[in-house]
């Protein structure tokens, strides 16, 4: 028997039924505040401002801490806040005596921010964890309050650290520096106003590279007066990695 | 030890460290492998329905052999499409929310209902439609338990008289008609959430959404050439060569058409130069080059159209031909694969700065990683299968079946 339209008469009374339960799942689903004033749930802005208050901010820490705070203030750290180390310290300004914050001393907490990543901008102070005095804590050198050390490096590697490890690789790893540079004692405390020199002449690499040279029998020799004679020698070799011809 | 001698170390180790400058959160990537599994697996659903529809609506009868797995194709593959954005959410029993509260104005949450609508409206209802005969049948023929799952899935409607096959036939029609766009839809918007990130030079394109849609054309038919091949042969079936020759001829003028948008896109960025060119073209020479060049453009492309004219024109023995379709449909799908790769890692692995590349690191375990994806890409299969064992989209099992399709 044909019964006109029959196929839908099922398929209708599913699609009622899935619509009317969402329809009904919303109503009770829904959160009621929702939608108050925006698209969440109103409850929620009372929620968060009822939890408990966990950070004080470094200002508070000056009342009872300004000798720290002041130090600090003035070191590289200044813009390091005192919970990004010391934890959240709410419940220590209200009761000093009962919650003491956590102190760090592990070298980790400091290589979060120090150890060397590509992606931090250059310039910002960054070591490589497993070559920077491993095995100490760095608190051992570094106040954290104020983390410079208060006396000038006596290496040039402290400062010239890609261009000393570059040399310590290469031929001329037996070279001081002192051998090619003259540096003013100024240099290593103010170095930007008092320069250190550079070689000007062939003649600095001549002395130990020319053909007549008096200089140790191992060394490989070049006739200075025509080798290259149109450049300077750093023109093609870096000084600090000789054997790299660029 | 030395930093030049680390650095040389950690160079060996990991010869793809990042380059230039990144911002601190760009040096990893949050939308991973089974990013690129979704819009795959979205784009095999939307091609194989679309091929579908040929039949349907064009009357393309050649395409007869393949139209009811095309079907099924479809549907196993939407049933799990979503599963890989499941597995990425951090808290996927959140994702209910979106369609309690959904929020208008996000292309994402608006999804949720496209997705609904495709999956319930188009698909099952094509099916149902198209199988109901069978349905019926089935349920008076068969015994034991499958007996009363036949009868359950007529929901009650058991005429099959002329007129009412015939009702079913025009609305099965009407559906398909209002499927294609909604096909479109489903992976045009796909597309659209990426080409609609301003922010990013390499998604950010009118054309991606038109893009993905003429790949996942080529995916889907691609994708149908290899099942239809695969399943004849555990069945002992003749390949019909009329059905194998016209779907290779509609992968090739798909792919013609999907290769000429994406050479114009490309023609358009060059064209335009806009700052962001040389970070991008720094990308594409390095960390791009061999899923991009090689296994996208080459593989993915060129070859099997070369290898689709050939086989398709040229005279060769059809033993010949077949095994030349079945290699170009594999390697259009590890090229159409490579492009998803390539819009989604693509996008990621340079800076905003413009100034640097980030690399991307592929997990093995874990829910992100190699061994969650390929199952994701395999559940797919096993769904047909039970899908193709409840409901034989084959003439020959049931002769009657034939008929319908007349
Ligand atoms: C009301 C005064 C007061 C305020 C405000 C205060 N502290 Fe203290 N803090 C103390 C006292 C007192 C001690 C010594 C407690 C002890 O040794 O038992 C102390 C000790 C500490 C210690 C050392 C704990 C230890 O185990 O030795 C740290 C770290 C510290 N405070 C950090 C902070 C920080 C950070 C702040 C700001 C958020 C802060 N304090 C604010 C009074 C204060
Ligand atoms: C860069 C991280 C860092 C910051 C920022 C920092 N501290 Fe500390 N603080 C430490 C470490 C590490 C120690 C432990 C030092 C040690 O063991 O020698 C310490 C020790 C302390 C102590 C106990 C020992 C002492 O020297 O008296 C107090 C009190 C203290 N800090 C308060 C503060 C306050 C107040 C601030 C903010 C003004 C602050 N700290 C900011 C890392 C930090
Ligand atoms: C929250 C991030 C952070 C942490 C943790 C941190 N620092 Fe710093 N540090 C900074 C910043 C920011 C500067 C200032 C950089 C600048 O001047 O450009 C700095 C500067 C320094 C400097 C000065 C470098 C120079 O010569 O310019 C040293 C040394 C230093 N920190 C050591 C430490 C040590 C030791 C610790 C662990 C107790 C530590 N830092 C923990 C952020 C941090
Ligand atoms: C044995 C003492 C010592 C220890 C331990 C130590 N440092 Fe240093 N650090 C120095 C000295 C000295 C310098 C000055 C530059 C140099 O000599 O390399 C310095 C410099 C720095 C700088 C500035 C680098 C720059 O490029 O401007 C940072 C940042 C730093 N240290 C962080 C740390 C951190 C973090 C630790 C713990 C993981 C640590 N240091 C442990 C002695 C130490
Ligand atoms: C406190 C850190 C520091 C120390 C220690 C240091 N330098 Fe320097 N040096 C600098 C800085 C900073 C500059 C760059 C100055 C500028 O360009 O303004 C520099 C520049 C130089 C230059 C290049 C000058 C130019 O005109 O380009 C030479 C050469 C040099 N240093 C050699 C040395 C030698 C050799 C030593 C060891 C005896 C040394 N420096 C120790 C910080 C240092
Ligand atoms: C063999 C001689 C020689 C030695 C040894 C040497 N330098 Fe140099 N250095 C040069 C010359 C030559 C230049 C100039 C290079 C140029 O202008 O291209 C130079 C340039 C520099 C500069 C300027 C920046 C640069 O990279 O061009 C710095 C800084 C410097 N040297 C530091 C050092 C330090 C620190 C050491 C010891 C670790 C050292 N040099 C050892 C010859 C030497
Ligand atoms: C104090 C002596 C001395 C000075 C000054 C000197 N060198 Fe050298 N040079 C050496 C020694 C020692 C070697 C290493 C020989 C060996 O490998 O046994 C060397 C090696 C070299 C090499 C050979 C690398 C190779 O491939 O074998 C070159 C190139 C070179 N130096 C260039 C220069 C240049 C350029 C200068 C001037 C900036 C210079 N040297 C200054 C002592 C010196
Ligand atoms: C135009 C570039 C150029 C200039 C300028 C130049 N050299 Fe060279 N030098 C070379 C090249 C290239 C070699 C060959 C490197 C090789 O064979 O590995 C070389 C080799 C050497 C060697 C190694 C010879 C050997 O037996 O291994 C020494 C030492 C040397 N140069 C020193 C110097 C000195 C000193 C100067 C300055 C007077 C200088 N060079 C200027 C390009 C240059």
């Amino acid at each position: 028997m044909f019964r006109p339209l029959h196929q839908l008469v099922p398929l209708t009374i599913i699609f009622a039924i899935a619509v009317t339960a969402f329809v009904v799942g919303r109503m009770y689903l829904v959160p009621e505040t929702f939608g108050e004033y925006g698209h969440y749930r109103a409850d929620a802005v009372g929620e968060v401002a009822s939890q408990e208050i966990a950070y004080a901010g470094y200002q508070v820490c000056y009342d009872c801490h300004d000798d720290i705070y002041d130090e600090k203030m003035e070191s590289n750290h200044s813009g390091v806040s005192c919970e990004v180390c010391h934890g959240p310290a709410a419940a220590h300004t209200e009761a000093p005596d009962e919650v003491t914050p956590d102190i760090p001393h592990g070298r980790s907490d400091c290589v979060l921010c120090h150890g060397y990543n590509p992606s931090r901008p250059s310039g910002f102070p960054q070591i490589l964890p497993e070559l920077h005095n491993t095995g100490k804590p760095c608190m051992v050198c570094h106040n954290p309050h104020a983390p410079v050390l208060d006396h000038a490096p006596t290496e040039c590697s402290a400062c010239h650290r890609k261009i000393s490890s570059q040399k310590m690789v290469s031929h001329h790893a037996l070279l001081e520096c002192s051998q090619c540079h003259t540096v003013a004692e100024g240099h290593r405390t103010n170095p930007a106003s008092v320069r250190a020199d550079k070689p000007e002449s062939k003649d600095v690499c001549g002395s130990c590279h020319d053909k007549g040279a008096e200089s140790s029998r191992g060394i490989p020799r070049v006739d200075v007066e025509t080798h290259n004679a149109r450049y300077l020698c750093w023109d093609c070799h870096y000084p600090h990695q000789p054997e790299v011809v660029r | 030890m030395t930093h030049t001698l680390l650095a040389a170390l950690t160079s060996l180790a990991n010869p793809m460290a990042p380059s230039g400058y990144i911002y601190p959160n760009e040096f990893e990537l949050h939308w991973s492998l089974l990013i690129i599994v979704y819009p795959y697996l979205t784009g095999l659903v939307a091609g194989a329905f679309i091929l579908a529809s040929l039949e349907r609506v064009f009357n393309v009868k050649a395409l007869q052999p393949v139209y009811r797995l095309s079907l099924l194709t479809a549907l196993a593959f939407m049933i799990i499409a979503p599963l890989p954005l499941l597995a990425h959410l951090g808290h996927p029993e959140r994702c209910l929310e979106m369609f309690l509260t959904p929020h208008v104005a996000s292309a994402m949450a608006m999804f949720g209902f496209v997705y609904a609508w495709y999956l319930s409206v188009v698909l099952l209802l094509e099916i149902w439609f198209d199988y109901r005969k069978d349905i019926v049948n089935w349920g008076n023929e068969k015994k034991g338990f499958m007996k009363y799952v036949y009868k359950a899935l007529t929901l009650g409607a058991t005429d099959i008289s002329k007129k009412s096959l015939a009702f079913d036939e025009k609305i099965g029609r009407a559906i398909t008609i209002i499927g294609i766009p909604s096909a479109f839809l489903l992976h045009g918007y796909v597309g659209f959430i990426f080409g609609s990130i301003k922010a990013n030079p390499w998604w950010s394109s009118v054309l991606i959404p038109i893009v993905f849609i003429f790949s996942a054309i080529v995916s889907g038919i691609a994708l149908m050439l290899i099942i239809y091949m695969v399943t004849s042969m555990f069945r002992w079936k003749h390949i019909d060569m009329k059905c194998l020759n016209k779907l290779a001829e509609l992968l090739l003028y798909a792919m013609i058409i999907d290769f000429g948008l994406e050479f114009l896109d490309f023609i358009h960025r060059l064209y335009e130069s806009e700052e962001s060119i040389h970070i991008l073209a720094e990308m594409i020479s390095s960390r791009l080059f061999i899923s991009l060049i090689i296994s996208q453009i080459l593989l993915g492309s060129l070859v099997p159209m070369v290898a689709l004219v050939v086989a398709r024109f040229g005279k060769f023995p059809s033993e010949m031909k077949r095994i030349l379709y079945f290699i170009a449909a594999l390697l259009v799908q590890v090229g159409i694969f490579s492009t998803r790769w390539n819009v989604v890692i693509g996008g990621q692995l340079f800076s905003k700065s413009l100034r640097g590349l980030t690399v991307y690191k592929v997990d093995l375990f874990g829910l992100e990683g190699v061994f969650m994806s390929i199952l994701l890409l395999l559940a797919p299969l096993g769904v047909l299968y039970v899908l193709t064992k409840v409901l034989p989209p084959w003439d020959d099992t049931d002769p009657g079946a034939a008929q319908i399709q007349k």
